[in-house]
């Protein structure tokens, strides 16, 4: 789970680790009287309240926006109110978010840090190791996934025990790597120990500070902060969870998601996918691709076992706009069969299916689920594997062309 | 022979008195899985499924002897069952458990090093040795006793490659899943070891995901091993856009880019036999003239 910028710098703040001053703000007149008690005479930061990254260089599409992107630096009180107004209720793209952009409901306020140094600094988990790792980097203001790619030694990675604090020689080759003095050791020491603890105490799978700056008086500020929470975690967390923004995610993701599934939106093709486990999604989209086509989205209905939640999953796929044709593959195990060929008969009386369907069943009670899909009126195919599923979908559906 | 289990290891249930337990120990024993005795708190003194009960691990370690435990325990209950696992010092225990929190993991992988203990899961359907020994959730219909051994990172592609081997009336030694998560307990590596010293495994099927490292590292053991057996390598998740993170993708940030593609290469260079569909792996199999 995210949270978003202003949410997790409230977060650091309970931890004891320095952020900007600053507030919400959902109207141009919250955010001027925000900037009036921040400070009285500037200069503010504005931030759009997105959950993606690359805000300072993305664009608006709207034209009332105007032409600056979602990371505004304001000198005069004045301007608060104008620059608010124009990022609220416009649409904000960014190399980070979909093509299509993400609406800008809220913006936060901050007073403007006078910084002399800043570094990247992100906390993950490695599963090779099997531990908590700090990746520290000079490149700020960049996915690190692309620092990754480009310049892989541009990082530098320190494992740090799940159990222990960090130690000065950590804080010492952070230091060296930034090529900066060990004066700061107190500061990045007591910076860095609150991190982890932040990490550790509230099951996070990613903390990104990007960047960190460092203030005259040689303490760090937290200019950004992005955590993602570990989802099987959250029931430890309650407190995290009502920070939840519905508004931030894809409607069918959350409704499958409330439902026990996975939802995953591919954002192109023509192919629905129902299976029940992440391998058989994969080898799935696998198959599809091989063959030229391209996969729309994939529902996992792993460990399902009520009927109407399984009906609920399935209509998030039949009412995709993009989809045209649906391939399920279930080997059931844990999960039986035939609740599919119930979900399946169930959702398309809802919606009213007009397209192609071709399932393959295996495993626990597969012959009863083919039965009852036989015995209804329902038009389905039938497949003895996914790549002969996939083959008479396909097959259909440039029939129905 | 066979790996890990058989029809002579003896089979502790933790949290036998479970539905999920009942329903699938039950078949189990059926089949011929040798349970001995189950836990579960405040139930000690009763009996389950036939065999005793015991508070905890520790009490059934002094009236019980067992080789394996099975740890049929919700998700938020693993690390303390695993812990009662460890410190009794049992050889091999499966955790069927979905939803682990991953920073359980890294507490559970901390307890497990240098333990006694090789861990199988979670988030796995378990182990099955055919007609021998079933240690979790494997539709046990599917599976038919013969040469190929099992291992896979993806619980449901497990059921595909055991209907692969069957097409061709291979049959599998033992087929082991080690799990859909970020964090396992036991990687390719120490699996791999024992297949290739057990006398019925003929040839080995791996299964493995994009957006991990395990697989470079059971390249990476393949090749340093002296005695091979072929292995057959699928990797599921090539057609997705780099990066795209169904689960987790952690490791790109911690090891760099390495795409399936490139992983294949990897296991080929380590003479692994790389498949591009899964669908391929029977006829290599046939190939193979085992």
């Amino acid at each position: 789970m995210n949270i978003h910028e202003y949410q997790a710098k409230k977060v650091l703040e309970q931890y004891g680790i320095n952020v900007p001053a600053g507030g919400i703000a959902y109207t141009p007149a919250e955010a001027k009287r925000v900037a009036q008690k921040l400070s009285s005479r500037g200069p503010w930061v504005l931030k759009a309240q997105i959950q993606a990254g690359a805000r300072a260089s993305g664009r608006f599409i709207e034209h009332e926006a105007g032409h600056k992107g979602g990371v505004r630096h304001v000198t005069q009180i004045t301007k608060i109110a104008y620059e608010t107004a124009q990022m609220l209720n416009n649409t904000l793209v960014t190399d980070q978010t979909e093509s299509h952009g993400r609406l800008v409901s809220k913006v936060y306020v901050e007073t403007f840090q006078n910084v002399k140094h800043l570094f990247y600094a992100g906390m993950v988990i490695d599963s090779s190791i099997s531990s908590i790792t700090l990746l520290i980097s000079e490149v700020i203001d960049e996915r690190i996934e692309q620092i990754v790619e480009v310049q892989y030694d541009k990082i530098l990675r320190i494992p740090l025990k799940f159990d222990a604090s960090i130690s000065d020689k950590q804080i010492m080759q952070i230091l060296d790597f930034l090529s900066l003095d060990k004066c700061y050791l107190q500061s990045f020491h007591d910076f860095f120990g609150k991190l982890l603890f932040t990490f550790i105490n509230l099951d996070a799978q990613m903390i990104e500070i990007n960047p960190v700056g460092i203030l005259p008086d040689k303490k760090l500020v937290a200019l950004d902060a992005k955590i993602n929470f570990d989802d099987n975690a959250l029931f430890r967390h309650p407190d995290i969870v009502r920070m939840h923004d519905d508004f931030e995610e894809d409607i069918r993701e959350l409704r499958a998601y409330r439902s026990g599934f996975h939802y995953y939106d591919f954002g192109e093709g023509n192919i629905g996918c129902i299976v029940n486990g992440e391998g058989l999604a994969l080898e799935a989209l696998d198959i599809i691709k091989a063959k030229g086509f391209s996969p729309a989205c994939a529902l996992n209905v792993k460990g399902g076992v009520d009927k109407d939640k399984i009906a609920d999953g399935i209509k998030l796929i039949m009412t995709n706009p993009r989809v045209e044709g649906i391939v399920i593959n279930i080997l059931g195990g844990f999960l039986r069969c035939n609740l599919i060929a119930d979900g399946i008969l169930s959702a398309s009386q809802d919606v009213g299916l007009n397209m192609p369907l071709v399932v393959r069943f295996e495993g626990t009670n597969k012959d009863m689920a083919r039965a009852i899909l036989e015995e209804s009126n329902f038009q389905v195919l039938f497949a003895d594997n996914m790549n002969e599923a996939v083959d008479k979908l396909i097959e259909q559906m440039e029939v129905n062309d | 022979m066979s790996v890990l289990a058989d029809k002579n290891t003896r089979v502790l249930i933790q949290g036998i008195t479970g539905i999920q337990a009942a329903f699938h120990v039950k078949k189990s024993m059926q089949g011929g899985t040798n349970v001995v005795c189950g836990t579960s708190p405040k139930h000690g003194g009763e009996t389950h499924l036939g065999v005793p009960v015991f508070n905890n691990v520790a009490e059934a370690r002094r009236s019980c002897k067992f080789d394996a435990s099975v740890l049929f325990v919700p998700a938020q209950a693993l690390k303390h069952a695993v812990r009662e696992a460890v410190e009794a010092e049992i050889p091999l225990i499966v955790s069927i458990a979905d939803g682990v929190p991953v920073h359980d993991m890294l507490e559970i992988k901390a307890m497990l090093n240098g333990s006694k203990t090789l861990m199988i899961g979670p988030n796995t359907p378990g182990l099955i040795t055919p007609e021998e020994a079933r240690l979790g959730i494997f539709p046990e219909n599917i599976h038919h006793k013969g040469k190929i051994g099992i291992v896979s990172r993806a619980s449901t592609l497990t059921y595909e490659a055991v209907l692969e081997t069957n097409t061709v009336n291979m049959g599998q030694s033992t087929v082991i899943g080690l799990g859909d998560d970020l964090i396992i307990g036991t990687d390719f590596r120490p699996v791999l070891g024992k297949f290739m010293e057990d006398d019925e495994t003929k040839a080995v099927v791996l299964i493995g995901k994009a957006n991990s490292s395990y697989e470079q590292m059971a390249a990476e053991y393949y090749a340093g091993l002296a005695n091979k057996k072929p292995v057959i390598a699928f990797i599921a998740g090539e057609s997705l856009p780099y990066g795209y993170t169904m689960g987790y993708a952690m490791d790109i940030v911690t090891h760099g880019r390495v795409t399936v593609a490139d992983k294949k290469k990897i296991m080929q260079q380590a003479g692994m036999i790389v498949v591009d569909s899964m669908n391929d792996v029977h006829q290599t199999l046939l190939d193979l003239k085992l």
